[in-house]
């Protein structure tokens, strides 16, 4: 049995941050429900390992309660939950990779970035397998991203965050975000292209 | 590859969660959740964790009940918006179906728990004396605290403890009072009138036409003890004078 993707209108956010600062603990759930399949999604696209991801997503919203309790109310009400929220999935997501290194990689991802600078676990043939069966081109494609862009590109085309939201999101300027989920999107685009000749 | 194709495909290859994902979450918040179900009682309020329904009550309002819970369990108790696959299987174990409800007993000690895992054995129609399950337990002069370790379940109706009554066939207490107690048994088919006049007669036990004997409240054999093929005992002595042998269900006497 898995649970259904909630669609969150945008708008909802400020009811929703309105209701935590009033009443946390009763409001809680209604962050969880409206972000969990996200933030899920989100982890899983980054770690590309979707058993860890929900691991790491419930550490999200754990550290985001916790995070919230230590808030004074008017700090809750004026979160902008979404940025906010995937902030700590990227954060965590970064911890992650640290805690499993990856095995070192001679080879350079499709933008040009070297893998040897990222932390991103080498997927082990299982999982390759996995992803080959349940990932189409556009997944092989992302995942040929070094991270740089590809939490940019994918906050952008997949999670649809505004480039305010994104910028506040990895905490780097509008311009650089931009930028980034361009030369994602260029990439993404070459690795489809080079597929199909 | 167009901006929108690529959001398609960004909603299309969105993850499922599990169905206790929300659960360890609160758990790890030192949060519990509720939300009231229908049963035999009426309505009342179901409690559970991460690993299972952790309490029932009845309550005047989610107030009390969020007092009641907080005192007991020293944890915040919430509503719950959703469902979780504990709170859904005490839904459907309360409607009467035949389901295993997940329990958190964790708030009882390893006594009350023994106590309690036989108590749940006890089937609908059927009850047993304390003194019975205080030896079914393996303490059988632990009458006393047999009972107050049902007083203190936390999950009445899904561990019935209302089956558990008094040697002389009398209801005995309950947490929701003794007349309710007397209800439910009785919505179960246990027949108070004829258990009444089977003690009345000084029959401990019934004997049937099948070659063992049972406790009274054993099913339905009180009603029976008067047809050809049944029979009053008032001794173990004369269950053997009968050749009868204990029933297998009910273990009229110990093992």
């Amino acid at each position: 049995m898995a649970v259904a993707c909630a669609v969150v209108p945008e708008d909802s956010d400020a009811v929703l941050a309105a209701a935590l600062a009033r009443d946390l603990d009763r409001s809680f759930e209604l962050l969880v429900i409206a972000y969990r399949v996200r933030i899920v999604t989100f982890v899983a696209r980054m770690l590309r390992d979707d058993a860890r991801a929900e691991d790491v997503a419930q550490d999200v919203f754990v550290r985001a309660y916790r995070a919230l309790q230590a808030y004074p109310s008017e700090r809750r009400a004026a979160l902008r939950l979404r940025s906010w929220l995937y902030t700590i999935a990227r954060n965590l997501t970064r911890n992650a990779f640290r805690d499993a290194p990856p095995a070192s990689e001679s080879l350079d991802y499709d933008d040009g970035n070297p893998r040897s600078a990222l932390l991103d676990p080498d997927p082990s043939p299982e999982n390759v397998v996995l992803r080959e069966e349940t990932w189409n081109s556009v997944g092989a494609a992302v995942d040929r991203l070094s991270p740089a862009l590809r939490d940019a590109f994918v906050l952008r085309y997949f999670d649809e965050l505004s480039y305010d939201e994104i910028a506040e999101s990895l905490d780097q300027p509008v311009g650089t975000v931009k930028a980034s989920a361009h030369r994602g999107l260029m990439a993404v685009r070459a690795h489809l292209e080079k597929n199909d000749e | 590859m167009s901006e929108s194709n690529l959001r398609e495909f960004g909603s299309a290859t969105r993850r499922s969660v599990a169905p206790d994902f929300t659960a360890k979450i609160f758990s790890r918040c030192g949060l519990d959740r509720y939300t009231v179900a229908q049963s035999a009682l009426g309505d009342v309020y179901v409690a559970w964790t991460e690993n299972g329904v952790s309490a029932l009550r009845l309550a005047q309002d989610e107030h009390a009940f969020e007092v009641w819970y907080g005192e007991r369990f020293g944890r915040r108790c919430v509503w719950a918006v959703e469902d979780d696959p504990s709170s859904s299987a005490a839904r459907a174990k309360l409607r009467g179906e035949n389901v295993t409800v997940p329990l958190d007993l964790s708030d009882c000690s390893p006594f009350e728990q023994r106590v309690l895992e036989h108590a749940a054995k006890i089937r609908r129609g059927h009850a047993r004396p304390y003194g019975w399950l205080a030896r079914e337990v393996g303490t059988p002069e632990a009458t006393r605290a047999v009972g107050n370790a049902l007083g203190h379940n936390p999950v009445p109706l899904l561990i019935p403890c209302h089956r558990v009554i008094r040697t002389d066939n009398s209801v005995g207490g309950y947490v929701f009072g003794s007349d309710m107690k007397r209800t439910l048994l009785e919505e179960e088919g246990v027949d108070f009138a004829a258990l009444e006049r089977v003690t009345r007669r000084g029959f401990r036990y019934v004997g049937s036409g099948d070659g063992t004997f049972c406790l009274p409240t054993c099913g339905s054999v009180a009603k029976h003890v008067d047809e050809p093929g049944y029979v009053g005992l008032r001794s173990l002595e004369d269950a053997h004078n009968h050749g009868l042998v204990p029933c297998t269900s009910c273990r009229p006497i110990a093992a």
